[in-house]
């Protein structure tokens, strides 16, 4: 059933895509600055997001002030230090941000070879789980795709992905360290995915709920079927694949869990005191987690965005606006648990959905997350193979994500259309990301049972 | 894949929901054809459709105010266009002298006046200009002193106002060749100055600009409007403006003291705009037995001023001054006949409807029915095409709603008494309108936006004519999903090369998807055609033969580069089945864009798009009779044949073939007008993906 080497005879032609698609990107940047102006719309850049409130906070920084001071600029003091002095190198007043363009398109690459990477790893996985279940009769139900290198070139091509790197947003840095956490979990190497949870965390709050799929793969590895259809196996076959198997299967390595903890602590640590010395002559930590964590968290600036919060929190009265607060936040996090307990034997397709629902439902959101969770979503062709509604799903998105800046234009340009037609859009928008979730969910939940389905039968054919 | 009991597993909150889909899919011919013709049926019924038109603000109050106007404001305008006659035929340099003249008359009855230069700026072609702001481009040109118009400007400023707000009269004339008609537009415009700067009732600014229009009426306004909303802080242009104005030879010194003194130089702004009028007298050269008054109301891409705007100036037009209002009608329809058996279809149904039940008020008389179409034809062709029909279209790029008013007396007004009855009309209505729109406190915000006019108080709004645009564009994802389940269905083989059966659609998404690159090449090929140096020629200014070559290579360059597309796409290995479902449905959101875009565009597109993509079927699969409906179809469906058709058939055609085509298409590319970007992105790709389904090979 294997390919007689899939990888090279896929890989040339992935170099290719690959440094086409980051050459079309520096030919955008260097070539059309001015023309199309994608900073400016709501869809990509979001107030935590914005390179140019980042300039603004670096200015303030420069001119003795607290970069938070104005309420512009709400991200991470490191974030400020490093690409701040991208950002002063203007000429005659144009906006060319060129070298903060190229340091996107380097996040851009690097997030792709680390999904590359990620799905190399699982790929091995899945081959060897599908044969420590007796994998000659199995071979129908998983087709065979380098879901690496797929992966990595939906994540380079993907409109989404380029429109964000032209847009100047700081997303592309969220994305790399969410992806690089996960890749060293994968790699199952503490230090770093302890570095990229934390980081990751820093930068924007969401990614904490990433922990729980980290955990669950530095401590048990990567995407397996069901554990229950390992241990069917072990019924037929000898007592020395049984010890071999039983050794793979019920590892959860503790030891691995508490290493991760203290390097995230570690790192934490290193950041928060980074952050102090960067902040001492100001107003310290205190006023940065009020401006970046409690703004997130209190949805303070209600500017149109693709998500659903801004409108709902324009209504709202004053005396339940906390309420509605912990209502709307809490909506994620009564997701984790389900989702763990249903899919912890797929850490790595668990993540995948927490990061598309945690794209959903927070507080600002932009296309770089959908970005990110459409790459992701790469990864696990072979199981999604049967997904039904892709067709609908994928004339959906393309739909709405073309229709939302008429709609916007519609409003703001020429005054026929008011709050409701955007608010429309990023509702249909929020639908349809929605269905794409529960459909992946479901058929990769279809394909465990086909698995299990299938390894019953071999197993009769066996006995 | 067997389904065992436990992997029933019901997904109870769909399966309503998928049911009525499945049931919807398994009838799809039925539903497809129904959707059509009810869509069709639904655009006919239009007309009869039209509701009433009503003054939605009730701040407005037109005609609550007897008007104030009197002798005194008439004849000082019937002395004002003596002068301007006399100087017209007097002076030679009445380019330089009539606006002066208009400055004086402005400054001696109380307003402040200013003078607005601009130069001609040719019109470039940019691809992507649709999708930029008005004021991006920079105002550099040649700086010669002819190529510079002046605009005067009085401003009144309101007494008790906040001078906060303001409302724009525009009276576009040309002072190199003063017409007579002009001039009686500027003594109308001057008798309502004069009143207003006495009235005490006036609450925002008033601003009356005499556009000077011998580079083009659109372009003076644009310019002014630009400048307006603009502000620049001492750039280069104003000094050469500066350095012609004082170079212009001898002139009466009693007229230079005077304007030297309260004439000002620097650009004298009132606010934001409430409103703008645009007033033109012309002769209709009707034998009419009325003074009639002709409302203009597109601007570009289709876009309407609010429709109180046009309610009260035909309420004061009808009910205060007994004007016969009217729009633009396509004469040629009024004559046919198939229109006239609709219209006594609808009437007759109308008057069976009626008598089974007197409650149900259905149905209007035949020649209502055909005025209504004629008119509603006319306005759906000018908003399609997306070029304004008057200078009015300028100010909607600033949300500014506006209309121009062209207000034609009735022949015989050759008398002295004649014109004074005239000018009083006028200033009568003017006067009205400026009042009812002074009482407002905010812009216009409560009547419609989006509405189709077929007579001048009668309207059908935006939730209206939207249901026969989507029965019309309904089939459409209906066919596609019934196409892709068809061929999901009929093709088991699970070849290990292919992708598993819900992806395969992505291999022939990537084959629509260049074909639209293709299109949005041949778009952009135009401007790249303008940078080669065809001898002799710049924009504009070419002959027709230059028009004919760059037509022919347009065509040459983007059948190339379509073969260049063809070999990378590997169109040979598809499925029509799947490429037809795929691109109906590309066909489906671009269709749903453009409707939001700009409506009438979308409707005229989908009249001709659905068509050919609900029957377009491969020549080996369909019978002969669908064979060679599908024929025709390709055939007329290309854009330039379509468009041949279609003028021809409403008798607009004028010259030959190929020049005519390109002019139309240069008028929108100087508009930026959307219908440009839709034929190349949306019709094209489309026509060319039934071209090729109609000849595919069917191996597959």
């Amino acid at each position: 059933m294997t390919k007689p080497s899939p990888e090279t005879k896929h890989q040339p032609w992935f170099w290719t895509s690959a440094l086409a698609s980051i050459l079309l990107r520096l030919v955008l940047i260097v070539y059309f600055p001015n023309t199309l102006n994608f900073s400016s719309r709501p869809e990509v850049s979001t107030p935590v997001t914005s390179l140019r409130r980042l300039a603004e906070g670096y200015w303030l920084k420069q001119a003795s002030m607290s970069p938070y001071a104005g309420s512009m600029y709400h991200g991470s003091p490191l974030l400020l230090s490093i690409l701040g002095p991208l950002t002063v190198n203007r000429g005659e007043g144009q906006t060319s941000n060129l070298l903060c363009g190229l340091a996107f398109v380097l996040a851009d690459f690097i997030t792709a070879m680390l999904i590359r990477g990620i799905g190399q790893l699982l790929q091995a996985a899945d081959i060897q789980s599908l044969k420590l279940l007796g994998a000659g009769g199995l071979s129908k139900f998983s087709e065979n795709f380098a879901s690496g290198d797929i992966a990595a070139l939906v994540y380079l091509w993907n409109p989404l992905t380029i429109i964000t790197c032209l847009g100047y947003s700081t997303a592309p840095v969220e994305n790399l360290m969410i992806v690089l956490s996960l890749y060293g979990a994968c790699m199952r190497l503490a230090p770093l995915a302890a570095f990229g949870w934390v980081v990751a965390s820093h930068l924007s709050l969401y990614p904490v709920i990433l922990v729980i799929p980290i955990v669950l793969l530095i401590g048990s590895g990567l995407d397996t079927p069901p554990k229950k259809l390992f241990l069917q196996q072990t019924h037929g076959d000898d007592h020395k694949e049984t010890t071999n198997l039983s050794l793979n299967v019920s590892t959860f390595s503790w030891k691995r869990v508490v290493v991760f903890f203290l390097w995230a602590s570690a790192w934490a640590l290193y950041v928060l005191i980074l952050c102090a010395i960067s902040l001492k002559e100001y107003s310290g930590l205190g006023e940065m987690f009020k401006r970046t964590y409690g703004f997130i968290l209190s949805v303070e600036d209600l500017s149109p965005n693709i998500g659903v919060m801004w409108y709902f929190f324009a209504e709202v009265f004053d005396f339940f606006r906390n309420f509605f607060l912990i209502v709307f936040h809490i909506n994620i996090f009564f997701m984790v648990l389900p989702l763990a307990i249903r899919l912890y034997h797929r850490p790595c397709f668990l993540a995948f959905v927490y990061i598309a629902i945690v794209s959903i439902l927070k507080s600002y959101p932009s296309v770089g997350d959908s970005a990110l969770y459409l790459g992701l979503l790469g990864l696990f062709v072979n199981a999604l193979a049967d997904m039904q509604f892709s067709f609908f799903l994928f004339s959906g998105y393309l739909g709405t994500l073309l229709l939302s800046p008429v709609m916007h234009n519609l409003w703001i340009w020429r005054g026929t259309g008011n709050a409701n037609f955007y608010f429309a859009t990023a509702m249909a928008y929020a639908c349809f990301q929605i269905i794409l979730v529960v459909e992946s969910v479901s058929s990769m939940l279809n394909h465990d049972r086909a698995l299990k389905r299938g390894t019953a039968t071999v197993e009769k054919k066996v006995q | 894949m067997t389904s065992s009991p436990e992997d029933d597993h019901p997904k109870p909150k769909q399966r309503p929901i998928i049911r009525l889909v499945i049931f919807i899919i398994a009838h799809s011919f039925l539903f497809c054809v129904a959707c059509t013709v009810a869509g069709v049926l639904a655009l006919l019924l239009l007309p009869v459709l039209a509701k009433k038109t009503y003054v939605s603000e009730n701040a407005l109050m037109p005609g609550s105010a007897s008007p104030m106007i009197s002798d005194q404001d008439v004849s000082g305008a019937t002395r004002f266009i003596n002068e301007l006659n006399s100087l017209t035929l007097k002076s030679p340099t009445a380019g330089i002298e009539i606006p002066r003249l208009i400055a004086l008359h402005m400054a001696n009855l109380g307003g402040e006046v200013s003078y607005h230069k601009f130069q001609n700026q040719p019109n470039k072609f940019h691809p992507l200009h649709f999708f930029t702001s008005p004021d991006a481009e920079a105002n550099i040109g040649n700086s010669s002193c002819e190529s510079y118009a002046t605009n005067t400007v009085g401003i009144i400023r309101a007494p008790r106002g906040d001078g906060k707000e303001s409302i724009v009269l525009v009276t576009p004339y040309n002072p190199v060749n003063l017409s007579q008609n002009e001039a009686l537009s500027l003594g109308i415009a001057y008798s309502a100055f004069s009143l207003l700067t006495q009235v005490s009732w006036l609450a925002k600014d008033i601003i009356w600009l005499t556009a000077d229009s011998r580079f083009g009426q659109y372009n003076s306004v644009a310019a002014w409007l630009r400048d307006y909303h603009t502000p620049s802080f001492g750039g280069v242009g104003k000094l050469h403006a500066d350095s012609c104005h004082g170079n212009n030879g001898v002139h009466e010194s009693k007229l230079d003291m005077i304007i030297e003194t309260e004439v000002s130089d620097t650009f004298r702004r009132a606010g934001t705009m409430a409103a703008a009028l645009v007033i033109k007298v012309a002769n209709t050269g009707e034998e009419s037995g009325q003074d009639s008054l002709n409302i203009y109301a597109e601007a570009s891409n289709g876009q309407m001023p609010n429709l109180d705007l046009i309610n009260i100036v035909s309420y004061l037009a009808i009910h205060g001054q007994g004007l016969h209002v009217k729009l633009e009608k396509l004469k040629s329809l009024l004559d046919s006949k198939w229109l006239k058996f609709i219209g006594e279809l609808f009437e007759s149904v109308g008057k069976i409807a009626r008598s089974l039940n007197p409650q149900w008020k259905f149905g209007i008389p035949a020649n209502e029915y055909v005025e209504g179409s004629a008119t509603l034809v006319s306005s759906l062709y000018n908003q399609a095409l997306g070029v304004p029909t008057g200078s009015h279209g300028a100010f909607r790029d600033y949300q500014v709603d506006a209309i121009t008013m062209e207000i034609s007396p009735k022949l015989s007004r050759n008398t002295k008494g004649r014109q004074t009855e005239f000018l009083f009309r006028g200033g009568r209505l003017i006067e009205g309108v400026i009042r009812s729109v002074n009482n407002l406190l905010e812009k216009f915000h409560q009547s419609f936006f989006l509405y189709l006019l077929t007579s001048s108080n009668k309207f059908i709004s935006v939730g209206v004519y939207m249901i026969a645009f989507l029965l019309l564009v309904a089939p459409l994802p209906v066919l596609a999903a019934y196409l892709f389940s068809d061929a999901a269905k009929s093709n088991p083989n699970s070849e290990n090369s292919k992708p598993s059966k819900s992806w395969r659609w992505l291999y022939h998404s990537k084959t629509i998807f260049l074909t639209h690159l293709w299109g949005a090449i041949v778009s952009v090929i135009p401007y790249f055609l303008y940078q080669i140096p065809i001898p002799g020629s710049g924009f504009g200014s070419g002959s027709d033969s230059e028009h004919v070559a760059r037509l022919f290579l347009w065509g040459a360059l983007s059948i190339f580069i379509l073969s260049v597309v063809l070999v990378f796409s590997g169109y040979r290995s598809t499925q029509w089945a799947l490429l037809k479902s795929v691109m109906v449905l590309a066909a489906f959101i671009g269709l749903c864009l453009m409707s939001v875009i700009n409506f009438a565009t979308a409707e005229i597109g989908a009249l001709l798009l659905v068509p050919m993509c609900l029957m377009i079927k491969p020549l080996k699969v369909a019978g002969k009779l669908q064979s060679a409906l599908n024929m025709v179809l390709v055939i007329v469906e290309f854009p330039g044949v379509a468009l041949y058709l279609v003028k021809s058939a409403f008798g607009l055609q004028n010259g030959s073939g190929y020049v005519e085509f390109w002019y139309w298409l240069e008028s929108l590319w100087v508009w930026n007008s959307a219908t440009y970007i839709y034929i190349c992105m949306v019709h094209l790709p489309c026509w060319f993906l039934c071209f090729y389904i109609l000849f595919h090979p069917c191996n597959v």
